[in-house]
C-alpha cells in the first residue's frame, strides 16, 4: 500500500516535471537546429545539431554591447544593494525615534509595485538628467525592502554578547560592522547578491522606458528588438534566448538555497 | 589602577552617554538615508505625482491645466479599451486561484520524505528566476502554428484537425498567455506553500491519527487552516502579477489581437509612452492601484480578516 502510493507520487511528479521542462527542451532543440524551423511536422530531435546559431547571434546584433550594458547595470545594482540594504538593516536593529514610522513606510512601499510608478518615475529620472545612462537604469533597483529585512534578521541573530565584548575591547561602530556583523551574515549577503542579480538581469519595462539610445540598451531589450526584426529567419533568436537564460539558471542552481530563503523570508517575515 | 578607571567612568558621566547616543542616532540617520531616498523617489513620490497628474491636463511641452475628474470620466464612460483591459486584468487575476490550487497539489506531493523531492522541487521552481522576455519568446514559439510543439501534439493526437493560431485568435490569446504566466510563477507559489507546510507542527497530525481522523479530514481541518497565511500571500502575489506580467504580454502579443490580451499595465504603457498621454496614463495607474488595494482587502476579508497581520508578527 505504502509502496504503491510512493510509486504513484513519483509518477505524478515525473509528469509535472516533464511538463515544466518541455519549453526548455523545445527552445534548446530549436536553437541547435539548422533546417527550416517552420517545416511541418517539426522534428522532435534535431537532425544534425550544431552551434552555428549561437555564433550568428554575435553577427546579427551588437550582442557584446548588450552584454556589457547588462553586466555594468547588474554590477551597480548588486554592489549598491549590499551596501545600502546592510546599512538600512543595521539601522533598523537600533532603537531610534520614528522607528515605527520608518518600518511602516517600508512595509507599505512593498505594496506599491514598481510598474505602478512608471510615469512619474520616468519624469523624475528625466528631471535628474539620467535618461540613457547606466546610473538611471540602476537607480530604482539600488535598494530592496525584502533584503533590508533579511539583513536585519541576520544582524539580530548575532549574539549581543559578542558585540558588547567587541565594544569593551574598544572597537568602533564601523569596525564592529565590518569585522563582526558582516562576516557573520554571509548567508544574508549571498541572498542579496542572488536576488539583486536576478532582478536587474531580467528587468525589462524600466530599460524599455528610459533607454532610447541603442548603445545603452540591455540584453532583454536586445532580445525584444531581435524578435521584432528577425523573427522569420533561423533558430538564432532561440539561441539568443538560451544564451540570456543560462546566467540566471546558473546563478539559481548555484545558490538556490539562498534564493529561496530570500524570497520566502521576505514573504513570511515581512 | 582599578580605582583610577572607576573615577574615569564617573567623570565621563551622563555627558559621555549623551554624546554616544547622539553619535549613534546620526549613524542610524546616515545609514537609512540612501534606502529612504530611493524609496521616496521611486515609490512614495510617484504615487503622489500620479494622483496629481491624473487630475491635470498635461503633456511634456505644455503647462499644466486643472482637469478635475475629466480623465476618470473619459475612462469610465467613453473608453472601451479601458473596460476591455480591466476585464482582461480581472480574468488574469481570476486564474491565479487555479494556479495556486495546482501549486498546493504539487507542494503536497513533494512534501515529506520522498526520494528525489529536492530535485522535483528545483525543476518546478526553475522557471521562476528566468528572464520573462525570454520566457515570452519561448512560449510564442511553443504556440506557433507550424513549428510549435503544442499544435503538433494536438494534431498528432487527433484532438484538432487544423492548427490553431493561438496567439492570433481572439478567444485563445488570453488563455494562452495565462498558461505561460502560470508556468513561470507556479514554482514560486509551490515554495511559499511548502514553507507553510513545514511550519505545521507534526504533533497535530499525530493527535489526529490517534483520534482516527481520515486523511482528507486532516487535510481539511489541519492543513488548510494552518496554510491560510501562505495561501493569502499567494493570492496577493497573484494580484500583483497582473502588474508584473507586462513583459510577458508585451512580448507574446503586445495586447493583441485587437485588445484581446490588453492588460491595464500594457494599456498604461501604451497611453503614456506610445501616445504621450501621461496624464491619462496616470489616471489609469490610479485605477489599477485602487483595484489592487480593493482586491487585497477582499482577499484579506475572505481569509478571515487577520491574514495581512502576518507582516507585523
Amino acid at each position: 500500500m505504502q509502496r504503491r502510493q510512493t510509486f504513484l507520487r513519483h509518477c505524478a511528479l515525473l509528469g509535472i516535471c516533464a511538463g515544466m521542462l518541455l519549453p526548455f527542451y523545445w527552445v534548446l532543440k530549436t536553437a541547435v537546429t539548422n533546417e527550416n524551423i517552420y517545416a511541418y511536422p517539426p522534428r522532435l530531435l534535431p537532425a544534425s545539431p550544431h552551434l552555428f546559431n549561437f555564433v550568428d547571434v554575435w553577427y546579427f546584433i551588437p550582442f557584446p554591447r548588450y552584454l556589457l550594458n547588462s553586466l555594468i547595470v547588474s554590477a551597480l545594482v548588486v554592489g549598491c544593494n549590499i551596501g545600502f540594504n546592510a546599512m538600512a538593516g543595521y539601522a533598523l536593529t537600533k532603537s531610534f525615534p520614528a522607528k515605527r514610522a520608518v518600518l511602516l513606510l517600508f512595509l507599505s512601499c512593498m505594496l506599491i509595485p514598481f510598474q505602478a510608478t512608471i510615469i512619474p518615475a520616468y519624469l523624475i529620472t528625466s528631471k535628474l538628467g539620467l535618461l540613457n545612462s547606466y546610473f538611471g537604469l540602476a537607480l530604482p533597483l539600488l535598494s530592496t525592502i525584502v533584503c533590508i529585512f533579511v539583513f536585519k534578521a541576520a544582524f539580530e541573530a548575532v549574539p549581543q554578547s559578542l558585540v558588547d565584548a567587541a565594544r569593551i575591547d574598544g572597537l568602533g561602530e564601523w569596525r564592529i560592522i565590518l569585522r563582526i556583523l558582516l562576516p557573520l551574515s554571509k548567508a544574508a549577503i549571498a541572498t542579496n547578491v542572488v536576488l539583486a542579480f536576478i532582478w536587474s538581469w531580467n528587468a525589462f519595462l524600466w530599460p524599455l522606458i528610459i533607454t532610447r539610445d541603442p548603445t545603452m540598451q540591455t540584453l532583454p531589450l536586445g532580445l525584444a528588438r531581435f524578435l521584432s526584426y528577425l523573427e522569420d529567419t533561423t533558430g538564432a533568436l532561440y539561441a539568443f534566448a538560451v544564451m540570456v537564460l543560462v546566467p540566471s539558471i546558473f546563478v539559481f542552481l548555484m545558490a538556490q538555497k539562498e534564493f529561496i530563503r530570500g524570497l520566502t523570508s521576505g514573504a513570511t517575515k515581512g | 589602577m582599578a580605582r583610577a578607571k572607576t573615577d574615569d567612568f564617573a567623570a565621563r558621566g551622563s555627558g559621555w552617554w549623551q554624546r554616544r547616543r547622539t553619535r549613534e542616532l546620526a549613524l542610524v540617520a546616515c545609514f537609512l538615508l540612501p534606502s529612504l531616498t530611493i524609496f521616496f523617489l521611486y515609490r512614495v513620490l510617484p504615487l503622489g505625482w500620479n494622483v496629481l497628474l491624473s487630475l491635470q491636463y498635461w503633456s511634456p511641452l505644455k503647462p499644466a491645466r486643472w482637469a478635475g475628474l475629466d480623465h476618470y470620466e473619459e475612462m469610465l464612460i467613453y473608453d472601451e479599451v479601458f473596460w476591455q483591459a480591466l476585464k482582461n486584468t480581472l480574468i488574469f487575476i481570476g486564474a491565479s486561484p487555479f494556479a495556486i490550487a495546482l501549486a498546493l497539489g504539487i507542494a503536497l506531493l513533494v512534501n515529506g520524505n520522498l526520494k528525489g523531492a529536492a530535485v522535483y522541487r528545483s525543476i518546478v521552481f526553475l522557471s521562476y528566476p528566468l528572464m520573462t522576455v525570454a520566457v515570452g519568446i519561448i512560449w510564442r514559439w511553443m504556440y506557433d502554428e507550424r513549428g510549435g510543439i503544442i499544435n503538433f501534439a494536438l494534431r498528432e493526437s487527433g484532438i484538432i484537425a487544423k492548427p490553431i493560431p493561438f496567439l492570433q485568435s481572439f478567444e485563445w490569446a488570453l488563455p494562452s498567455v495565462i498558461v505561460a504566466e502560470v508556468w513561470q510563477v507556479l514554482g514560486f507559489y509551490m515554495i511559499i506553500i511548502l514553507t507553510g507546510l513545514q511550519s505545521i507542527p507534526p504533533h497535530l497530525y499525530e493527535a489526529a491519527s490517534i483520534d482516527g481522523a481520515p486523511r482528507w479530514a486532516q487535510f481539511m481541518r489541519i492543513t488548510l487552516p494552518m496554510l491560510k497565511p501562505s495561501l493569502f500571500l499567494c493570492v496577493v502575489i497573484g494580484i500583483l502579477n497582473s502588474f508584473t506580467s507586462f513583459d510577458l504580454v508585451y512580448i507574446m502579443t503586445n495586447g493583441g489581437p485587437g485588445h484581446a490580451t490588453e492588460l491595464l499595465i500594457t494599456y498604461i504603457y501604451k497611453s503614456g509612452f506610445g501616445q504621450t498621454k501621461f496624464d491619462y496614463a496616470a489616471a489609469l495607474t490610479i485605477m489599477q492601484f485602487i483595484l489592487l488595494l480593493l482586491l487585497t482587502l477582499l482577499a484579506n476579508f475572505i481569509a478571515g480578516g487577520n491574514a495581512g497581520s502576518l507582516e507585523h508578527r
